[in-house]
């Protein structure tokens, strides 16, 4: 059984081997899937992006930039702002709520580890409908939160809380916040403790050793989680329609609307491909920074 | 006995942050986390009792809503597809992710950066995209729409998840790990198995859990590659929660917990002697 | 030998009978007898609209299993009929949705020899515009968009809906989730009809919308009752059959027709031309036509019920229901949408963007 060693991986300078043919070979069901399943509807998506429409709203293949140019229309990019801001409101959130959970969960013993995070997701095995419609019962005017404010006496009047912005972000916490458990526990998990216990022989108080020590060795995890909530929350409709009450349309209802009522699928594909580009470029700046953020 | 189990019992239950302040800090606050997460889920509970058809003043206990539910055909028929669908696809997507991840990560392909840039392609297409594409894909081979269609889409936005927990979890592996493997003997494959493989358990087990849920909770991509035999749980729900909460649905939702929760135990219990297997 | 003979002679009969079958004058038509179909049914219908013991019961009389697929809107439903693959026997489009398919040649024309109950509907709903005389659609239920207000509230008359948007009521509004019929209450309240969408026409109302939209609290096409019933808003815009409900719970819930721009939506049932069991559907809309089926669709789904037939089953109180029955002067001089082409795209953007500046 190898012991542990206390340097960072990249500080090793182990290099990846070259391709086998072996290597290739199991690489083979991932790449048929990603060229079928993934390049294929993605090329699909940006011919429809510059293509055309009829009356039923079937696509006509054509090659035009006009969906592209309607898109910068100051409408949708405001839209496109708020969109932005609700959804890196709600990662920041769940970075704060999450992470001394995630924290915790990764130093309790393996089996309270186990049942601990599995704790995290069994709320999330009833359908995401369902739950946001609960929140609704403890929000709305005749909910539960205002009906113990009123019956003990601390508010006169009914706080008006569901269809804001509070519900919104409150809705993408609640739907995120394991997306943003998860990962950070697997970064906490598999922590070194002696580089933790280093840092308190140097003399650091707590907060040093959280905030030098920590927080850099768990930023995979931080920016695991931050891509699996923030990709998502940008183009979510549901919660944000049935919390917010559809009178601040996001980007994602926008692009459903497209689909769904409009009859106009080359502009929602053309939305939907300029999203795409967004999150690429996030993914690589916070790709660089990890990379970047690795020799301790 | 493995490395990770090792490793989890050398810190067992040790935060290494000193004063017991930070200790009793983490543990409210996790407290009050769950607190949260499972508030909406007690409210469900409760109102899956209550005789109220609608609303949510307490009207008296009742059993109705659960005989109603073991009666409702449609939705129990349509919760054994979502299990099917979901149980297959995370076989599928688990296997696809585990596999990918390392050999992305051990080995240097041609074009390496490009493959993986395309794996995150579904984790940030917008899921209608991703439906509409795939409808799209599937006329395109004329491939009738039904179990296969799901289970393949299905597939295809979960696998990204497990590999992206795999990648964290192996950019923090001990490169020697392997290699004092194979110094000591092993062939690459029994490397793989005997080294490798059981490091990598708690990524595989919450990669796993993650595209169950996923898989079990998808509405939107569904709704678009699903023909009329194939409807899963989600579908079904969205349908009835269209027109209101019905108290089925809560009383349906209160069961899934409380059997997911009954499952967890009894697995608890059974693998108490070996931790570190999948849940 | 003995026992290939029969096995080369049953081959024979199949391969004739292939034959027979693949030749070129015998198109799928809705007159063949209905024992030449498997005993299946596919149904694309909209959510939340077809009770599910209906169908059980269907099932019971006929042996016809039928599965179903649902959608929340016409569009919806149009991409996944248009894009083909799902094979669906039986469709449940509005009005407009009808006019577009039957202008594009998607629908199958209805065997009336197989549909013995359309007697049962209303005559008004045999001469609808959009598929006069029901030759590709049958009426499945009707009803209105109009003013529900929360009489415990609310004390000030509403009689149109320029006074549900006042800027006393902001906040404290819901209305659907529809670019298309929010468009057609600002064209009703300048006295044009609800189908003049045109671009001049949406040049005048948009400075109506402008000061309309801000006061809007929530958007709800799926359940709008549930913000209202909840009191987290107290007058609205929606569906009878919405308001019939909340009206049944509690009769402070009041439910105006308005009389500058209310309008009559129908949902029908129609057969797809690509249908693979036309005649499991023809039998199908049959059943649902029956008077004591159609009844106990009006008792799940309060709306306005075009099956005469059914209408006499009901109770006092349901027929007393103002939201589902109102009086019939004013359900004559109601429109029906016309379908808009390739202009919805434009309602939606002008409705969207209006929205998104008025928070």
């Amino acid at each position: 059984m190898p012991e542990p060693t206390r340097q960072s991986p990249t500080a090793l300078g182990l290099d990846p081997r070259r391709a086998s043919w072996k290597a290739w070979l199991l690489l083979a069901p991932l790449l048929v899937w990603l060229a079928l399943f993934v390049l294929l509807p993605t090329i699909l998506l940006i011919v429809t992006s510059f293509s055309n429409r009829d009356e039923l709203g079937r696509v006509v293949y054509s090659f035009n930039w006009d969906n592209y140019r309607r898109c910068f229309d100051p409408t949708w990019l405001s839209i496109f702002w708020d969109s932005i801001v609700y959804a890196l409101l709600a990662t920041f959130i769940c970075v704060l709520v999450g992470y001394p959970a995630a924290y915790t969960i990764g130093r309790a013993s393996p089996a309270n580890r186990r049942l601990l995070l599995t704790l995290v997701m069994v709320p999330f095995w009833t359908s995401f409908l369902i739950r946001t419609y609960a929140w609704i019962s403890v929000l709305s005017q005749e909910g539960l939160v205002n009906s113990l404010l009123l019956s003990s006496h601390i508010l006169p009047t009914p706080l008006s809380m569901m269809y804001t912005p509070f519900a919104i972000v409150l809705g993408l916490v609640y739907n995120y916040l394991p997306f943003m458990i998860l990962p950070i526990y697997t970064s906490v998990e598999k922590l070194d403790n002696s580089l933790v216990e280093a840092a308190y022989d140097l003399g650091a108080g707590p907060l040093r050793a959280f905030s030098r020590v920590i927080i850099p060795l768990t930023r995979p995890g931080i920016t695991a989680g931050a891509l699996l909530v923030f990709v998502p929350a940008i183009a979510m409709y549901a919660i944000t329609t049935l919390m917010g009450g559809g009178s601040n349309p996001t980007i994602g209802e926008v692009i459903q609307n497209q689909f769904t009522r409009a009859r106009n699928q080359p502009f929602g594909a053309a939305l939907g491909v300029l999203l795409m580009l967004l999150f690429l470029v996030c993914f690589f700046v916070l790709g660089r920074k990890k990379n970047s953020a690795h020799p301790v | 006995m493995t490395d990770s189990t090792l490793l989890g019992r050398a810190h067992f239950f040790r935060l290494p942050d000193g004063p017991k302040l930070v200790r009793w800090f983490c543990g409210s606050w996790t407290a009050l986390v769950f607190a949260f997460l499972y508030l909406p889920i007690f409210l469900l509970v409760l109102f899956s009792f209550n005789q109220s058809k609608s609303g949510f003043v307490w009207e008296g206990f009742t059993l109705e809503w659960y005989d109603a539910l073991f009666h409702n055909r449609v939705l129990l028929q349509a919760f054994g597809n979502s299990l099917l669908i979901g149980t297959i696809s995370t076989a599928c997507a688990t296997f696809l992710g585990t596999l990918g991840a390392w050999l992305l990560y051990r080995y240097r392909f041609p074009a390496h950066r490009l493959m993986e840039t395309f794996i995150f392609v579904p984790m940030i297409m917008p899921e209608i995209l991703m439906g509409v594409s795939l409808l799209v894909l599937f006329v395109l081979f004329s491939l009738p729409l039904g179990y296969f269609s799901v289970i393949i889409a299905h597939i295809t936005f979960t696998f990204p998840f497990v590999l992206i927990g795999m990648q964290a979890r192996l950019e923090g592996m001990d490169p020697s790990l392997e290699e004092a493997a194979l110094d000591l003997g092993a062939t690459p494959s029994q490397a793989f198995f005997k080294v490798i493989l059981p490091y990598l358990v708690p990524a595989i087990a919450s990669g796993a859990l993650l595209a169950f849920s996923l898989s079990l909770d998808d509405y939107i991509v569904t709704v678009f590659v699903t023909g009329a035999a194939s409807q899963t749980l989600p579908l079904k729900v969205y349908g009835m929660v269209r027109v209101g909460l019905n108290p089925q649905l809560n009383a349906l939702s209160a069961l899934g917990i409380v059997l997911t929760m009954f499952l967890v135990f009894v697995s608890e219990r059974l693998k108490q002697p070996t931790p570190g297997e999948t849940l | 030998m003995k026992t290939i003979r029969p096995l080369i002679l049953t081959l024979l009969a199949l391969v004739l009978a292939a034959c027979g079958k693949s030749g070129p004058a015998s198109p799928p038509t809705a007159t063949t007898p209905a024992s030449a179909e498997p005993k299946k049914l596919s149904l694309f219908c909209w959510s939340e609209y077809v009770p599910q013991t209906i169908i059980d019961d269907f099932t019971k009389e006929t042996g016809i299993k039928v599965s179903v697929e649902n959608y929340s809107s016409n569009e919806e439903m149009l991409s996944k009929l248009l894009a083909g693959g799902g094979k669906y026997d039986l469709i449940q489009p509005s009005e407009y949705t009808i006019e577009a398919l039957i202008k594009d040649g998607q629908l199958l024309p209805l065997d009336p020899g197989a549909l013995t109950n359309l007697g049962n509907i209303a005559p008004e709903f045999r001469a609808m515009s959009f598929d006069l005389g029901n030759k590709y659609s049958v009426p499945y239920m009707a009803g209105f968009v109009g003013i529900c207000v929360n009489t415990s509230k609310i004390k000030t008359p509403v009689q149109s809906f320029a006074d549900v948007f006042v800027p006393a009521n902001k906040g404290r509004i819901v209305v659907l989730d529809d670019a298309r019929e929010i468009v057609s209450w600002a064209l009703g309240s300048i006295k044009l009809g609800i189908n003049d969408v045109t671009t001049e026409n949406l040049a005048l109302i948009t400075p109506l919308l402008k000061k309309w939209l801000p006061l809007v609290k929530v958007y709800d096409s799926d359940s709008p009752k549930t913000s209202l019933k909840n009191g987290d808003v107290d007058i609205g815009v929606i569906w009878s059959g919405e308001a019939a409900l909340l009206y049944a719970q509690d009769s402070k819930f009041a439910f105006i027709l308005p009389d500058d721009g209310a309008h009559l939506f129908v949902d029908n049932m129609s057969i797809p031309k690509t249908a693979s069991h036309p005649q499991n559907a023809h039998l199908f809309i049959n059943y649902l036509l029956r008077a004591d089926v159609s009844k106990r669709i009006s008792d799940a789904f309060p709306y306005y019920n075009p099956n005469l037939a059914a209408r006499q089953l009901l109770s006092t109180e349901q027929l007393a229901n103002p939201a589902s029955y109102p009086p019939a002067q004013k359900i004559s001089v109601m429109q029906t949408f016309r379908d808009l082409g390739q202009l919805s795209a434009t309602v939606d953007e002008l409705v969207t963007q209006i929205k998104a500046k008025g928070k």
